[in-house]
């Protein structure tokens, strides 16, 4: 899996002093429309598994079946990519270390959630070491909504990660360099990328990390297809 | 001729059990003037529906066979299927998809889409039919076909859309508004036979204004004609039936009707749906393979006066005598005909031909291509093409799941064992997923089905149609072998006792499959072993997959490569090099460390949210591995894998978990390698059983 680890889209935060997003923390992706918020958020999950990790992928649009064939379409892709062996052993240990939780129709809310981590932690054994949460409306979501996050995140110790929707019209920019719509919530988040499509692929830009101040070259760019780190 | 095929409609009715299927056909009938009176599932005048023509399926209040029916609608005649809501039957379904060219989903309005539905709905993908869904119980609490919509698109992932909206729901549901035709409808009459047509009312109107665009945008998308129209706002009723309909066909549009079947609410507007947008034979791609010509692919036609191509797709007993339910696909056969089942090539003579509805039947003359009709007499299996001679074709194998539970059964007496036979052998010809034989070692007979309710009726069946009363044993999984590695074979088979010898060496290995089927790959070069004797290599190979060596279950997924052998001018035969194969697959098995497997089922429990960490719980509990969990609104719908041979008796703990309100379905997945403390005990059993002379 060294080949997937050198060209994970996490590859950028090689250089953190963290080396990643660490534990009780959370991260977050912002990108328009169509851009790759969710499959970015897959490779995420597939870097943790591959090394071993549990993730829970909470979905508050798709249902699992959807979520799952996200997940074997770019796991496909990741085969042809990298050329990868042990495909059948790499796939049932994604099913293995992988849940999805689904909230359909407006039915998410935290304290669902805290309850189904819990059930699985208790009743099904299977305690996440990242969470994956994909479609959170950040434009009505409240202050309280991150604080729990964070705290959840520390109880659990898992990393969080986030995808946020934004907009063309929607120019905001904190004064930190972070764009709508986390220009006003960015304090709760350790890490915040920004994808944006480009001729050459995708571009993954980081915007904050941690305390560590960030560089303008601090970005790379993604083959649009298969979301992989394209070599420079 | 032509002008009456594409006024044909033959249409199955799909969804997860206690959805409402079975009222919404008998009132299907009833408005279509099939019967004239209507009689509920589990009604308490004692009769039941009509389409559950079976007694016990009456007793059950489910459909547990297919029941064809056929009636008129507004010029058109409609072909209909009543199809099994439980997962267990589900090859009913299977074959009901088969043969018709358009479904109907039906949903409940407060269950909305339930883990049946993902089955029933895949199976509809798999055979490309196009669908309608129905919203039925609207008059009940809780009821919200909004919702139900949301679930289809967002859980089944249809590009759903509402034809109507409702009049006031739960105990207000009066009607629907027509979004095509900007109209109210009401269903007035003891049955709701009338069906009135009136303005909508002032405080629905714009939000029927609001979801008549909403339908006008989805089915723009297959029409420029109406997408134009919609600009020049001048849109007719008919452009958009013409949009929907070209969505429907391509399977890229679901269109969506409401009502209430039980209450008499909305049958009506859905057999309009039905005529105008499902597709009839002419409409739909069937293709046949030609066994003259190595299986090539042939595309059929609806033409009455092309050779006959039909299937039998279903086969029940009657009273008096053997009914095949045939689907003509081309061509027309007439009473008095001879036909020719593909499979035997043996001529039947057509005797009598009936056009079924549930358990009563018409006479008629004859029947062509794109309709569904029933012959008596004829002996045949479920899946067997039949011709009139002029072609030889096979319409394509329907796909048919290899049974997972087994079950000894006993009879309790002489004459049961007789009745028994014969009712065995009836329901193996009706039903490809259930099988029957006898352990030459145990001498039991035994029974394997798809799962326990499956077998359960099966028996039930014995006893009530074959006053065959018989004893059953605890349900048996079907454990199967498998090599895990690699292992070499070299291996000569030598035999002189006088006469003519038998010589035949054959080495090369043997591996694990990718595709977990039984392979076999020559690799012989030099004439090492002579061309003519491979087959028989190849047969006796094959042959030991049939019983393992570790606990004598059949093996999959093995992948034997010969690379060398040695043959005698005089000494070597086929029967030599057969038994060369036999003696190499013993010498490597061992060797090529086989493990036992075990079928691994889908399992998907519904419950109230509440519930989920007592669900989650007995799932693990059962050596179960979850998937997902989805919530949607109070109900979580749970996915999981789990072991058969942990799911027995689960019914029962679900309901104790969950106070009754949870419901699970489940369906196999594939075979995966038992632990090892498991592999140990079946182990110990199958040597105890073979100490005490038995297996």
């Amino acid at each position: 899996m060294m080949e997937f680890a050198q060209r994970s889209p996490l590859r950028i935060l090689s250089g953190s002093t963290e080396k990643g997003l660490g534990r009780g923390n959370l991260g977050v992706l912002i990108a328009r429309a169509g851009v790759g918020k969710t499959a970015c958020l897959i490779h995420i999950a597939f870097d943790k598994i591959f090394q071993k990790g549990k993730i829970v992928h909470v979905s508050l649009q798709d249902g699992p079946d959807k979520i799952a064939s996200y997940y074997n379409v770019i796991f496909a892709e990741l085969v042809k990519a990298l050329g990868l062996k042990d495909e059948r052993e790499m796939k049932s240990l994604v099913e293995k270390n992988r849940m999805i939780l689904s909230y359909l129709n407006q039915s998410f809310d935290l304290r669902r959630l805290r309850e189904n981590l819990r059930n699985l932690s208790e009743k099904a054994r299977f305690r996440a070491d990242a969470l994956i949460v994909d479609g959170l409306d950040f434009s009505k979501a409240s202050e309280e909504t991150f604080e729990e996050f964070k705290t959840l995140a520390a109880e659990y110790e898992a990393e969080t990660w986030f995808s946020a929707l934004s907009h063309r019209h929607i120019t905001e920019v904190n004064e930190r360099g972070i764009p709508y719509p986390c220009h006003e919530v960015d304090r709760f988040f350790s890490v915040i990328f920004q994808l944006q499509p480009l001729s050459s692929g995708i571009q993954m830009k980081l915007l904050k990390d941690h305390c560590r101040p960030v560089k303008q070259e601090d970005a790379i760019v993604l083959d649009p297809s298969t979301f992989l780190a394209v070599p420079r | 001729m032509d002008q009456d095929i594409r006024t044909m409609r033959n249409i199955g009715i799909s969804a997860h059990i206690d959805a409402g299927k079975t009222t919404l056909t008998e009132r299907i009938l009833y408005y279509t003037q099939r019967i004239h009176t209507v009689h509920e599932v589990k009604g308490k005048d004692g009769v039941g529906a009509t389409m559950d023509s079976m007694e016990l399926e009456r007793e059950r209040g489910i459909t547990i066979s297919s029941a064809a029916t056929y009636c008129r609608w507004k010029g058109h005649r409609i072909n209909v299927i009543d199809t099994p809501g439980h997962v267990d039957f589900t090859i009913e379904v299977e074959r009901a998809l088969r043969v018709l060219d358009g479904s109907v989903l039906v949903l409940c309005a407060v269950g909305g889409v339930q883990s049946q539905s993902f089955t029933v709905d895949r199976q509809m993908s798999r055979y490309r039919v196009p669908r309608l869904a129905f919203i039925n119980k609207c008059d009940r609490a809780g009821a919200n076909p909004y919702r139900v919509v949301d679930q289809l698109r967002q859980r089944l992932s249809h590009n759903a859309v509402l034809m109507q909206i409702p009049i006031g729901l739960e105990g207000d549901f009066a009607g629907v508004i027509d979004l095509v035709s900007m109209k109210a409808i009401y269903f007035e009459g003891l049955f709701g036979e009338k069906v009135v047509r009136d303005d909508i009312p002032a405080p629905l109107r714009t939000e029927a204004r609001a979801k008549r665009e909403e339908l006008l945008d989805a089915a723009s998308m297959f029409s420029d004609e109406l997408m134009e129209a919609i600009f020049e706002e001048r849109v007719t009723e008919e452009l958009i039936d013409v949009a929907v309909r070209r969505g429907a066909l391509l399977r890229q549009l679901t269109p969506v009707f409401l009502g209430s079947a039980y209450k008499n609410l909305g049958v009506q507007t859905l057999l309009d749906g039905v005529t105008k947008y499902l597709p009839s034979p002419t409409e739909v791609e069937n293709i046949a393979l030609d066994l003259n010509n190595e299986g090539a692919r042939v595309n059929l036609s609806t033409d009455p006066a092309l050779p006959l191509v039909a299937l039998a797709f279903k086969l029940e007993v009657t009273p008096y005598g053997q009914l095949t339910y045939l689907r003509v696909y081309q061509g027309s056969v007439r009473k008095g005909d001879d036909i020719y089942n593909t499979r035997n090539r043996k001529k039947i003579k057509v005797g009598r031909l009936v056009r079924m509805h549930a358990n009563e039947m018409e006479d008629i003359q004859q029947a062509a291509a794109g309709d569904i009709l029933a012959l008596f007499g004829v002996d045949c299996f479920s899946g067997d093409t039949f011709t009139d001679g002029r072609v030889n074709y096979a319409m394509t194998s329907m796909l048919v799941p290899d049974p997972v539970v087994s079950l000894a059964v006993k009879p309790k007496d002489s004459k049961a064992g007789g009745q028994m036979a014969k009712a065995l052998g009836r329901f193996v010809k009706e039903d490809p997923t259930f099988r029957s034989f006898v352990d030459p070692e145990s001498g039991e007979t035994i029974i394997s089905g798809m799962g326990e309710l499956h077998l359960e009726i099966y028996v039930e069946r014995m006893k009530r149609e074959f006053e065959a009363e018989v004893e059953t044993g605890m349900p048996q999984v079907a454990y199967r072998e498998a090599i895990s590695r690699k292992a070499e074979f070299n291996y000569t088979h030598k035999k002189q006792t006088g006469g003519a010898g038998q010589y035949g060496r054959v080495a090369g290995f043997m591996e694990p499959s990718e595709t977990g089927a039984f392979e076999f790959v020559n690799q012989i070069k030099g004439g090492a072993i002579p061309t003519e004797y491979i087959p028989a290599l190849e047969k006796g190979f094959q042959s030991c997959t049939e019983k393992g060596l570790l606990l004598e279950y059949p093996v999959l997924g093995v992948k034997v490569t010969i690379n060398d052998g040695q043959y005698h001018p005089v000494d070597s035969s086929e029967l030599a090099f057969r038994q060369a194969a036999v003696g190499a697959f013993k010498q490597a098995y061992m060797s090529a460390n086989p493990v036992i497997l075990e079928p691994v089922m889908k399992v998907s429990v519904e419950c109230p949210s509440d519930f989920q960490g007592n669900v989650m719980g007995s799932i693990s509990q059962r050596r179960g591995m979850i998937m997902s969990s989805a919530e949607d609104g109070v109900f979580t719908t749970i996915e999981a894998e789990v072991p058969l041979a942990e799911m027995f008796g689960y019914a029962t703990t679900l309901r104790s978990l969950t106070q009754g309100k949870a419901e699970f379905t489940m369906e196999f997945s594939r075979y995966a390698r038992v632990p090892e403390s498991i592999a140990e005990e079946l182990k110990k059993e199958y040597a105890d059983k073979k100490r005490g002379g038995k297996r």
